[in-house]
């Protein structure tokens, strides 16, 4: 274990100082951490009171921590996502803590960040001095992380379950992530293009519908590695696109994002055009799922959403028995029995329970 | 009776209809090429003839249910996306036209009166509270017409009106809902509601169906026919108060009837399509170089012209590339410089006059 | 018949007319006289309706022929096209002009003497045509009142002469109640029968020209030395002209 968390820890070379302390054990458990813009980050001792101004990490310090009593702030969004998703029923505590230390667009309020009197706080890195610059005149602790690829997830990870003192839970959750990645590569990597169906994730869909390309995004990481291709890749970023596009494109199978709580299967059942694709004839249209966070983008869930995809685009190939590794997943992050109708729910069974190839998640 | 040289001659045939009759002829031929390109035209790939054949298909049979994917992507997708685009285009271009010929103004536009502001803030009000379809554009609507009660609201001062103090209070009200649709994108979810507002308020016909095409004939429709029906109460609305009043116009409700038109008009076309900026200025000044600045037939000009530009942009931003491009990028890039022109020259003719 | 009624209007405290009453039959020609700033403008928009008045009334038709100095229209129009508008109180709002109303509109030109450029665009015409298409729309507007705002203003001595010939073959077929303001007294002299003088000191003076348009009286008005001169005219009969006797280098 220890080993594992080594390897993640190579790019976080001073995180070392954090061991030492450790086993210095007489000394405070001092930890020094650098971020992902290269700052310093100091800690006199294992971080008590954090607040999350990025939405993921509010559930990701929840997950790391196993509870919620270090999270003392968060994005208004994540709190939502708690509120409705099973987080909250899982955590019903969560459902009080403040939210008012930042707006949606992650300008912190420093008023209400100073009344949550936070040890830490972690905030977006890249983009911008602006909403950085409030927390640290504040004389407040910043910790910066960047979004986008699994290697950085690890990495901020990393540095958030090193600062709140718990080194010890992020070791088998990168360790996991690495094994179900190297799993589903080892069927993969072989794959000759002709077996690859295309996919296409759609990032937003009920007013203008969107889709990106490969670099940089997520989500093609993930689809590219259960041995599919985005259909969306020639795109430079994210670009809206018409259902002309989709069309033409002709996806195998079709994503739709959780982000959208009104957005389900029948909007591409029903649609005119949607509704003669491939994916739309051959019943595999999905929306992501949405457990502890949506399973679009990268967060502690991750390895789900990879087998549940791999599960769907290789049959084949992959026979996860998703809702075991579900429970136990459950039972590791948030130390939380997952009964069967939590897994419908976050599976979206109700909706999509008839599409090609989810009978294999139904509850034996 | 003083008498001149050449009074006395009985007065030449006018010929005031041989060469603006030679300017329609290719306006429309222009407007049903660009439909007809722009039917045959997109990202997936139809064959013209095939196209053809289908929209041929589709007028002979308006009823039957198209089941293949290139017949529904030409009837189902195109076709009302085309048709929205032209209407939206016609639409703008008229109002523009009417308003600058009110204003005696050829710079202002129908943002001017802060009803595309006002609809766009009842639109992404609607994306906010997640509103959409119908009620969506019942919003868009309400909102536009409560802007233009604000500005009436405002800037009547005694009782009277005066043209200055419209466009003050519609600038004052356009900046007001301006405001308040950044507050709306402050508070949304950035995940999920933003972009979609931002991306509604760029304005596209990406989202056209016949459903939309049917809710905005009718208030574009019976815009630009009231427009049209005032086509000679224009020319009188764009002289000077005074001059307009001594002639039997009665300036101010006729001139609130206009914005009144102009709302319904803006509205509509906000509710299916967002906000299009710079039609409504670019047009008109086209149409009035080429057919003069008579409304009995700078109004049809401006409708044949308006359609056809919107229709050709529009083609061209969805099917240039794979992503569509947002149609306010290009009508900015087209429009800026021409607006950039147009006041140069009014200006210099100002100072020469 | 136009005219005011006792008419009396105050911008603030100040006074700018005070229970001023005229009236112009048909057949007959007024021109309203005095300096800048004595309340000509505010009379004539007063007869209009433009001028809210403090007291008193207003006698006018429904439409009066009104000719304003210069044309405000910016929007490139046919000089038929101006003319036409004179049309616009008989079409009502949605009413269109048709082949009857453009041919009134030809007749009105042809009255005004501007027919030859009806084709032409108004905003290239010179400010002595203009006046002209002015005065043709007022003429189709079918009024029996005409009003015109300080005709030949702003016009060169053959325009002004031109201009007051016309007004004065108007005057003569006696189908109009005409009133013009003016600061020249010889237009008056020119082309009118009656003349109002605003005076400064006092009440305002009204009668027929030759009565009232006298030396001593534009004196007052004007505060100006004024001489009266006979001259031959050109077609041999004797003009009357009132002259100022400035002040200056040559002056006797």
């Amino acid at each position: 274990m220890v080993v594992q968390w080594m390897k993640t820890a190579s790019v976080l070379a001073s995180v070392g100082t954090a061991l030492l302390a450790l086993s210095g054990g007489a000394l405070a458990q001092q930890i020094d951490i650098t971020d992902h813009e290269g700052r310093p980050v100091h800690l006199d001792a294992p971080a008590q009171r954090i607040v999350t101004i990025p939405m993921p990490m509010a559930s990701g310090v929840i997950a790391l921590d196993g509870g919620t009593s270090k999270l003392v702030g968060m994005n208004p969004l994540s709190l939502t996502a708690i509120r409705e998703g099973i987080l909250g029923r899982i955590f019903p505590a969560a459902a009080n803590i403040t939210d008012s230390v930042t707006g949606t667009d992650f300008m912190p309020n420093v008023e209400a960040l100073a009344a949550a009197n936070p040890d830490l706080v972690i905030q977006w890195g890249g983009r911008g001095n602006d909403i950085v610059d409030p927390i640290t005149n504040a004389g407040l602790n910043a910790l910066l992380i960047k979004y986008g690829t699994e290697e950085l997830t690890r990495q901020y990870m990393t540095m958030v379950a090193t600062a709140i003192g718990k080194p010890e839970r992020i070791g088998p959750l990168v360790e996991w992530r690495d094994k179900v990645e190297k799993e589903i590569e080892a069927k993969t990597a072989g794959l000759a293009a002709a077996d690859r169906p295309s996919v296409l994730y759609l990032g937003n869909a009920l007013s203008s519908i969107t889709a990106s390309g490969d670099k940089g995004n997520y989500n093609a990481f993930y689809i590219n590695m259960v041995g599919a291709r985005s259909a969306s890749a020639g795109l430079s970023g994210s670009a809206a696109i018409n259902k002309e596009q989709i069309a033409e494109w002709n996806p195998d199978i079709i994503l739709l994002n959780a982000f959208e709580p009104q957005l389900d299967v029948n909007w591409v059942y029903d649609d005119p055009i949607l509704s003669l694709t491939k994916a739309a004839q051959n019943h595999r249209v999905y929306k992501m799922p949405l457990g502890g966070y949506r399973w679009d983008p990268p967060n502690q869930e991750s390895p789900l959403g990879w087998m549940w995809l791999a599960d769907l685009v290789h049959p084949e190939l992959f026979n996860f028995d998703l809702r075991g590794e579900m429970k136990t997943a459950y039972q590791t992050l948030y130390n939380y029995q997952l009964t069967d109708a939590d897994i419908d729910g976050i599976l979206w069974m109700d909706k999509q329970g008839t599409a090609t190839g989810y009978d294999r998640f139904k509850a034996k | 009776m003083v008498t001149y040289a050449g009074e006395a001659v009985a007065s030449p045939t006018p010929r005031r209809h041989g060469r603006p009759t030679l300017i329609f002829i290719g306006l429309v031929v222009t407007l049903l090429a660009s439909i007809l390109v722009s039917l045959c035209a997109g990202r997936f790939s139809v064959p013209v003839d095939r196209a053809l054949a289908i929209l041929w298909q589709g007028l002979l049979h308006p009823g039957a249910t198209p089941t293949t994917i290139d017949e529904r992507i030409v009837l189902l997708v195109r076709a009302p996306r085309v048709l929205l685009a032209a209407m939206a285009g016609a639409g703008l271009a008229v109002a523009g036209t009417g308003l600058q010929g009110v204003f005696r103004n050829p710079l202002v536009s129908p943002d001017i009166l802060g009803i595309s502001q006002g609809a766009a803030f009842g639109g992404a009000l609607a994306i906010i509270l997640g509103i959409w379809g119908l009620p969506l554009i019942g919003m868009v609507f309400l909102l536009g017409l409560a802007a233009l009660v604000g500005v009436g609201f405002l800037s009547r001062i005694n009782g009277r009106t005066e043209t200055v103090t419209v466009i003050l209070a519609g600038l004052v009200v356009g900046s007001m809902f301006t405001a308040l649709v950044s507050l709306l994108q402050f508070i949304a979810d950035p995940n999920s509601s933003l972009p979609a507002i931002v991306f509604w308020l760029m304005g596209s016909f990406s989202t056209a169906t016949w459903e939309r095409v049917l809710i905005a004939t009718p208030g574009l429709l019976l815009g630009t026919a009231l427009l049209w029906g005032l086509r000679f109460r224009l020319n009188l609305l764009a002289l000077e108060e005074t001059e307009a009043r001594s002639l039997g116009v009665r300036t101010e409700p006729e001139r609130w009837l206009v914005f009144l038109v102009v709302a319904v008009i803006v509205g509509s076309q906000v509710a299916v399509s967002g906000i299009i900026g710079w039609i409504g200025i670019v047009i008109p000044h086209a149409a009035r170089l080429l057919v003069g600045h008579d409304h009995r037939t700078l109004l049809p000009a401006a409708v044949v012209l308006g359609a056809a530009f919107m229709v050709i942009i529009d083609t061209l931003a969805r099917s240039a590339t794979s992503a569509e491009i947002p149609l306010g990028v290009i009508t900015a890039l087209v429009g800026a410089p021409v607006f950039a022109l147009l006041l140069r020259r009014y200006y210099r003719e100002r100072k020469e006059q | 018949m136009i005219g005011l009624n006792g008419a009396t209007v105050r911008f603030g405290s100040r006074v700018v007319l005070e229970t001023l009453s005229f009236s112009v039959p048909v057949g007959r020609s007024l021109a309203i006289l005095g300096p800048n700033g004595r309340g000509k403008t505010t009379a004539l928009c007063a007869m209009l309706g433009f001028q809210r008045l403090d007291a008193g009334s207003r006698l006018a038709p429904p439409i009066v022929g009104y000719v304003p100095q210069t044309g405000s229209s910016n929007q490139r129009l046919k000089a038929v096209d101006v003319a036409v508008m004179g049309c616009a109180a008989r079409l009502g709002l949605f009413g269109q002009p048709g082949p009857a109303d453009i041919d009134a509109a030809r007749a009105a030109l042809q009255r005004a003497g501007a027919l030859r450029f009806a084709d032409a665009f108004f905003d290239r015409l010179s400010g002595g045509e203009r006046q002209l298409v002015l005065l043709a729309r007022a003429l189709a507007t079918g009024s029996p009142a005409l009003v015109l705002d300080e005709p030949g203003a702003a016009l060169d001595l053959a325009n002004q002469q031109r201009l007051l010939a016309l007004l004065d073959e108007l005057r003569r077929a006696q189908d109009k109640a005409i009133v013009f303001t003016t600061h020249d007294p010889n237009h008056a002299l020119a082309a009118a029968d009656d003349a109002l003088l605003l005076m400064p000191d006092g009440p305002a003076l009204c009668g027929p020209v030759t009565e009232v348009v006298t030396p001593p009286h534009l004196e007052r008005l004007y505060s100006v030395p004024m001489r009266l001169v006979e001259l031959q005219g050109m077609s041999g009969t004797p003009h009357r002209a009132v002259l100022p006797a400035f002040a200056g280098a040559r002056a006797a």
